[in-house]
């Protein structure tokens, strides 16, 4: 009886530590490409151009947009910028009827849209570049 | 399919478990008291809580404690055919190590001054030899074990991990220390030291270890090529030494390239295990239908080739696998990680469990000179359990983002 059972289970025990095997890896597999298409999935984002080892602070390399964002040196902003040229709450992004502005929050140093200062709330078109003190930001937009 | 790929893994856990324990007590029903049932009950749910537990509370790595919880799967029920003391022990055992996982886990997150405490962890080392010296008893032509009230340990489990971070908080304050022209030169010797010890108490394996995880960190963080040439060359000096003067080396290295002379004393084990490898072919004889108890030690050092023989060479390498995921997962915790002190204590555990499996399975299957190990995780033994699953709990502290204010970005 115990012998019928122990071949049976030596089978048994093979299939299963190999499909445990096989699982482990394959939710590693998608992890790793998640990360890497995360920018596929999202409809509007930031994007840190700069090389984030040149920034002598932490930032993500993108930053997903809902509906609101701000940007500045506070710790309550999404993006958060530890930059002393930047502003507690420099800029404010928000979403309308299906489009994003850009609004400056009267930040002491400005921010520039396509190298222009920003002046008044404008709208935002996929590709524009916004730099805040020595970080260019581009914003992307899908659909 | 996506959503519930998650819970997969720990199902094909839980059923392993569940399966392997029931076919374990249908072996041993003749001496099977409740205790015994209840422990093995007790740790299917702890293992599956405390896997469920983890995903919520660590925004960490999930899948080391997993990979981990297979493998001492693997080597209890293994434990447990050889003889059923043993498995019991290794059942409490378990408990403790889940149990010092959490809290070192909770301790490497809630601490922040690790990397000062260099002083500490050479203190540590130094005392825990010294402590072995002492009052360490011989067994098995090594005195590395002391037994202090009836529980015996290995302290030199525990000084791995201190190397550990001995050297991670050298080489995360090395713009510090460097100020000292020679302060490479005296971390060199310091290890040396160690390995020195280790050597005098014949604990050849452990040695190998000191050794692996020190020039691994010294390749990847110091700078000059001088330190790792003088390290190599001393590395081949002493070894070269060794096997001079000491016969025990000698031994090793003469039933490593041929054990079928001594195949009646000193080839005995090394040649026990090939056959048991042999014996069990690709699937194993099953559990309970093998005789690991030829192969000395078949529950500590050579439960790679127990397993083998009885479980298949199919489980022996999906153990290998395992062991590959795990260091895998151990540098991917620290390439992630962006704090030095972590990424250097990530790497060092990482190395500690790869060279060690390797050591062990390669010294099992004569690939390398056999050395007293256990297998992480695998093995019977407490003190390697317990301090398997510390350094476990640390790699899992580390693979959470550690964000200090104002930290500068490296």
């Amino acid at each position: 009886m115990f012998d019928i059972l122990s071949v049976i289970f030596k089978y048994v025990f093979v299939i299963i530590i190999y499909v445990f095997i096989f699982t482990i890896i394959r939710m590693i597999y998608l992890d790793i490409k998640t990360i890497k298409t995360i920018s596929g999935d999202l409809k509007a984002y930031l994007k840190v151009l700069n090389p984030l080892d040149t920034i002598p602070y932490k930032m993500e390399d993108t930053y997903v947009i809902e509906d609101n964002l701000t940007i500045g040196r506070g710790s309550d902003n999404l993006v958060v910028i530890r930059d002393p040229y930047v502003s507690k709450h420099h800029l404010k992004i928000l979403l309308d009827e299906g489009n994003y502005f850009i609004e400056d929050l009267k930040s002491s140093n400005g921010t520039i849209l396509n190298n222009s200062k920003l002046e008044d709330v404008s709208i935002l078109k996929s590709g524009d570049i916004i730099k805040v003190g020595d970080i260019d930001l581009m914003f992307i937009h899908k659909g | 399919m996506g959503t519930n790929i998650g819970k997969i893994p720990i199902r094909l856990l839980f059923l392993f478990e569940i399966l392997s324990l029931s076919l374990i007590f249908i072996y041993r029903w003749d001496n099977l008291d409740f205790n015994t049932f209840a422990t093995g009950i007790g740790l299917v749910l702890l293992v599956y809580f405390s896997n469920s537990f983890l995903r919520k509370i660590s925004s960490g790595d999930h899948y080391i404690f997993l990979i981990v919880s297979m493998m001492f799967s693997i080597g209890l029920i293994m434990i447990f055919r050889i003889s059923s003391d043993l498995g019991i022990k290794q059942l409490l055992w378990l408990l403790i190590g889940i149990g010092v996982f959490f809290a070192s886990y909770f301790l490497v997150k809630n601490i922040e001054f690790w990397d000062k405490m260099i002083l500490v962890y050479l203190g540590t080392a130094y005392g825990l030899f010294a402590m072995t010296f002492i009052l360490g008893a011989r067994l098995r032509g090594a005195i590395n074990w002391i037994s202090i009230g009836g529980v015996s340990f290995q302290p030199a489990e525990v000084t791995k991990i201190a190397l550990i971070f001995f050297l991670a908080s050298y080489y995360y304050n090395i713009e510090k220390y460097s100020k000292n022209k020679y302060s490479e030169w005296i971390v060199m010797g310091i290890v040396y030291s160690y390995i020195g010890l280790l050597f005098l108490q014949r604990d050849l394996g452990t040695a190998l270890i000191f050794f692996g995880i020190y020039t691994g960190l010294q390749y990847i963080y110091c700078n000059g090529r001088r330190y790792e040439i003088a390290n190599l060359s001393l590395a081949l000096l002493g070894g070269s030494l060794g096997y001079i003067l000491f016969d025990h080396v000698k031994i090793r290295v003469l039933t490593w390239l041929n054990p079928w002379p001594y195949i009646n004393d000193k080839g005995y084990q090394i040649t026990q295990s090939l056959f048991a490898i042999a014996e069990g072919s690709y699937f194993g004889t099953g559990l309970g239908r093998g005789n690991p108890s030829f192969i000395p030690l078949s529950y500590n050092d050579f439960i790679f080739s127990s397993i083998s023989e009885e479980m298949g060479v199919f489980t022996g390498i999906g153990v290998i696998m395992l062991f590959v995921l795990l260091v895998y997962r151990g540098f991917k915790i620290a390439l992630l990680q962006n704090h030095k002190f972590y990424r250097i204590v990530a790497i060092g555990i990482s190395l500690m469990f790869g060279l060690q499996a390797f050591i062990i399975i390669g010294g099992a299957i004569k690939v390398i000179p056999l050395t007293g190990l256990t297998l992480p995780f695998i093995s019977y033994g407490g003190s390697s359990i317990v301090s398997s699953f510390l350094a476990l709990g640390i790699l899992q502290g580390a693979s959470e983002k550690v964000v200090k204010e104002d930290e500068t970005y490296e």
